[in-house]
């Protein structure tokens, strides 16, 4: 079932890029979605658990390998039940026009936030994680004629994508410490590897879930079309690094730094978010920076670790996902139906919009944390966590906790208040009601009431997909009511008490905000393009000389570390003394090739260079190679004179210092190239006997070099002769070139200002 | 190991690399020849000492040379000799476009050097 409903999604992007009429592209692309969410919809609260495995390389341990159990079945309601409200609401948001490539590419980062929530493999996982990446990359620059869209959708893309390396490094080292990449395969680490891959992975999760100071990409990401917003950068997407955050703390959770850098980070990020929040004037940068705030908690309580804290993330996700999307998708149908979103002109919508308002009323009020909405047992259950941790550290974590959920409160109360206030002055102008826009944030809003009602019920389901994380999280459950002798209960009245306070007073003075932030990031990229050119500008001066020389200089000193391996034992003076002698010759030619001026006598020295080395083969006891060295060495050399038939006789002469870099890089390279090969010596027994029995008995050929070239290595042989009819061909080529263009060409403009 | 072979290597890569560093097409072509031969000499060597050739029957197995490397060292031959030749007719095409065979700097990269010297001189 796995597979079919990963390879429907698939399929589903084919139909609807492949429609004839967009009309209905919407309503194509949400069926995968929807047989999603009822398939796991009824595997919620279930104990069993669904596998399914390709194995693609076993000896390297790589294969697609996904696992459904209660937590996979959960997140996937979440994001496939999304997914299909996302889909109606973006029927209505759009109106008409052709969406098809909208659709398709929301449908298929619908099945990659699939694929990484079902994920048992890390590769499997980090595939659908950067799939999901570019699916966001490709949906925040839908208007792709808008530069803030694009700018936008460049900045979150290289974070996350930037992120996405640093979580495959981790995941490397994850996989080496753990022995294992299967996710349900792998017992808790620690020590100091597991303590880096736990800061990577962190670091990773980190800027996917837009925690600081890697936050910056998601309010520029509000440039996307709202459904967009609703579904990837408030419901599912940036819930990746949470989810990432859980299915690590089984492996990673006793790494010390673990909880100490994830609830710090998480922590600072709540508060810096639900400031954020504070500030902005528009109402979806609101809800993007209350995004940032909530991830925040949700980081902290995942990665705090313990058994209430874990399954008060899990709760934070599913409660979080229903209330944020209803918001931002009744964001979106302001947008439409006013054309702004900006909270200081925007007035009478309270009676214009009443959908709208009864829906961001409930929604915020269960982000706020209120009975009886579902954000409410969701938000006890992290400050009951919170009151569990003893000492100063869970001091810290509480008050951060509470100070995070006063402005969260203050942000709503601001929000709902300044969006819906009358201004004085006229009402805004409001477009028709359209149902489709408006019904799935009704419903979700709705879902908020309903899951506090049957709190018990989502207690089933949360539960269980916590207890596979932790499993001290099992005796939890969603309270509707606490009672009047519970702290937590106390603590989150006062959070709402101040929180209301505060916003009614903000949302009287809304000053207009700077817009901040995301510049950094912007700089950042333009100064290492910066860099990187003045770093080519300086190192690569485009002479191929020059280059060579370095390379061989590096080259000759890789030979260093192995010098103390030379063992004079396995050296001899020579095989034979007439090798000595022919040896002398062989080099002697060779430094004629270089000394000789003249283009010919240059050619007839490699020619008597070849001829030495044949001779040297024949001393070897190796006749094939002198016979195929002579034929080649005569070629070459007619080749030398039929080819430079048109070229000055001499060679051009250089500089001094030049000069005595290149003799110096060469002698450097020689005597490199000769100690390697002595470093190299050993003594290793020959199978000629071997060899000897296979040429003569299945090759039926008593010349063994022949043998292994025609039989033993045929297929070789067969290569080697397609490069030499290749190389013949480019020969030909270039020789009829000149035939055909009648010589010398002008030169473009561009070679004749750069010649130098 | 014979150290003369070794140094036959290492003085055949001394010219090679000499010549290769040079502008001319036809040096750096008469570089990349002696390369080829300082390889397949090198291939030789690490092959072990020398003995009769591999012909079986004609001596005892023990005295034959290797005819492993030997067959390496053919194929090495005669790639070196199809790129000898390939690089040679690039080498007569650059004459007859230009006028002469001297490696241009690459284009790329000279504007990318003048577009940094120009922003330096700017700052």
């Amino acid at each position: 079932m796995i597979w079919i409903l990963l390879v429907a999604h698939l399929v589903g992007v084919v139909a609807v890029l492949s429609l004839p009429n967009p009309r209905p592209a919407f309503a194509v692309a949400l069926t995968a979605p929807l047989a999603s969410a009822v398939w796991a919809a009824s595997r919620l609260g279930a104990g069993e658990i669904d596998t399914a495995r390709l194995d693609w390389v076993e000896g390297l341990d790589l294969a697609v390998s996904f696992r459904v159990g209660p937590l996979g079945a959960l997140l996937a309601v979440l994001v496939s039940g999304i997914g299909v409200l996302i889909f109606v609401y973006g029927q209505g948001y759009f109106g008409g026009g052709d969406r098809r490539g909208f659709a398709a590419t929301l449908l298929a980062f619908s099945g990659s936030m699939l694929g990484l929530v079902w994920a048992d493999d890390v590769w499997t996982l980090f595939l659908f994680w950067e799939a999901t990446s570019v699916t966001s990359f490709l949906l925040v620059g839908t208007k792709s004629t808008d530069s803030t869209a694009v700018t936008a959708a460049r900045r979150a893309l290289l974070v996350t994508v930037a992120g996405g390396l640093v979580l495959l490094a981790g995941l490397l080292v994850l996989v080496d410490v753990a022995g294992t990449a299967t996710l349900s395969e792998m017992g808790p680490v620690t020590g100091d590897q597991a303590t880096v891959a736990a800061v990577l992975i962190l670091v990773g999760a980190f800027t996917k879930s837009a925690q600081l100071p890697f936050h910056v990409w998601l309010p520029g990401a509000m440039a996307a079309p709202t459904p967009v917003s609703a579904y990837l950068h408030s419901a599912t997407m940036v819930k990746a690094g949470i989810v990432l955050i859980g299915v690590m703390h089984p492996v990673l959770g006793a790494v010390d730094i673990w909880s100490g850098l994830g609830v710090t980070v998480g922590l600072l990020t709540m508060f810096w978010g639900a400031i954020g929040a504070l500030r902005h004037a528009d109402a979806k940068l609101v809800l993007a920076w209350g995004t940032v705030s909530q991830l925040g908690l949700m980081t902290a309580m995942m990665s705090l670790g313990s058994g209430k804290a874990i399954f008060a993330a899990v709760s934070l996700v599913v409660a979080h996902a229903v209330f944020k999307a209803a918001l931002f998708m009744a964001v979106g149908e302001i947008d439409i139906r006013t054309g702004s979103r900006d909270l200081r002109s925007l007035s009478g919508l309270r009676t214009s919009m009443p959908v709208a308002f009864w829906v961001m009323v409930f929604a915020g009020l269960s982000m706020a944390g209120v009975p009886p909405l579902l954000g409410f047992p969701a938000k006890e259950a992290a400050i009951e966590a919170s009151l569990k941790e003893s000492g100063a550290s869970g001091d810290l974590i509480l008050a951060g906790v509470t100070i995070g959920s006063v402005l969260t409160v203050a942000y709503t109360t601001r929000l709902v208040l300044a969006l819906f206030s009358d201004k004085g002055g006229e009402s805004t102008e409001v477009a028709p009601f359209r149902w489709a826009a408006a019904a799935p944030s009704v419903l979700l809003s709705a879902l908020g009431i309903v899951g506090y009602v049957l709190a018990p019920s989502v207690t089933d389901w949360v539960v269980p997909a916590a207890a596979t994380l932790e499993t001290a999280s099992a005796g939890y459950a969603l309270l509707r009511w606490p009672g009047l002798d519970s702290t937590a209960f106390w603590i989150s009245m006062g959070i709402v008490a101040g929180g209301a306070i505060i916003g009614a007073a903000a949302a009287r003075h809304s000053s207009p905000p700077e817009p901040v932030g995301a510049n950094n990031v912007d700089r950042l990229v333009d100064r290492t393009l910066d860099l990187a050119k003045w770093t080519t500008g300086r190192v690569q001066h485009g002479s191929l000389p020059i280059y060579l020389v370095v390379m061989a200089l590096v080259a000759s000193l890789a030979v260093i570390p192995f010098l103390g391996s030379i063992d004079t034992d396995q050296l001899h003076a020579w095989d034979r003394p007439l090798q000595a002698g022919m040896g002398t010759t062989v080099v002697a030619a060779a430094i004629a090739v270089a000394v000789i001026r003249s283009r010919i006598g240059a050619a007839l020295a490699l020619g008597v260079v070849g001829l030495g080395v044949s001779a040297l083969f024949l001393i070897q006891g190796a006749p094939d190679l002198a016979l195929t060295q002579l034929l080649v060495e005569t070629v070459i050399v007619v080749g030398f004179v039929i080819g430079l038939g048109g070229l000055t006789t001499q060679f051009p002469a250089n500089g001094f210092v030049w000069r005595s870099v290149r003799i110096g890089t060469a002698v450097l390279a020689g005597a490199a190239v000769t100690a390697a090969l002595l470093a190299s010596a050993e003594d290793i027994p020959s199978n000629r006997e071997a060899l000897t029995a296979a040429a003569v008995d299945e090759g039926g050929g008593n010349n063994l070099v022949n043998v292994i070239l025609t039989d033993l290595r045929a297929l070789d042989t067969l290569g080697e002769v397609v490069v030499l009819v290749v190389a013949a061909m480019g020969v030909l080529a270039l020789s009829r070139a000149d035939t055909a263009r009648g010589g010398g060409a002008p030169l473009s403009d561009d070679v004749r200002k750069v010649r130098r | 190991m014979s150290v003369t072979l070794a140094l036959v290597v290492g003085g055949l890569t001394s010219v090679g690399v000499y010549l290769i560093t040079s502008r001319s097409l036809t040096r750096m072509l008469l570089g990349f020849a002696l390369l080829g031969h300082a390889a397949v000499v090198a291939l030789l060597a690490a092959g072990g000492e020398a003995g009769e050739r591999p012909i079986s029957g004609d001596a005892p197995v023990d005295e034959l040379s290797d005819p492993l490397p030997q067959a390496f060292a053919l194929t090495a031959i005669v790639i070196s000799f199809g790129l000898t030749l390939f690089l040679l007719a690039l080498a007569r095409r650059q004459a007859q476009l230009t006028g002469d065979d001297l490696v241009e700097d690459d284009l790329e990269d000279r504007r990318i050097a003048l577009e940094t010297e120009a922003e330096g001189d700017d700052a």
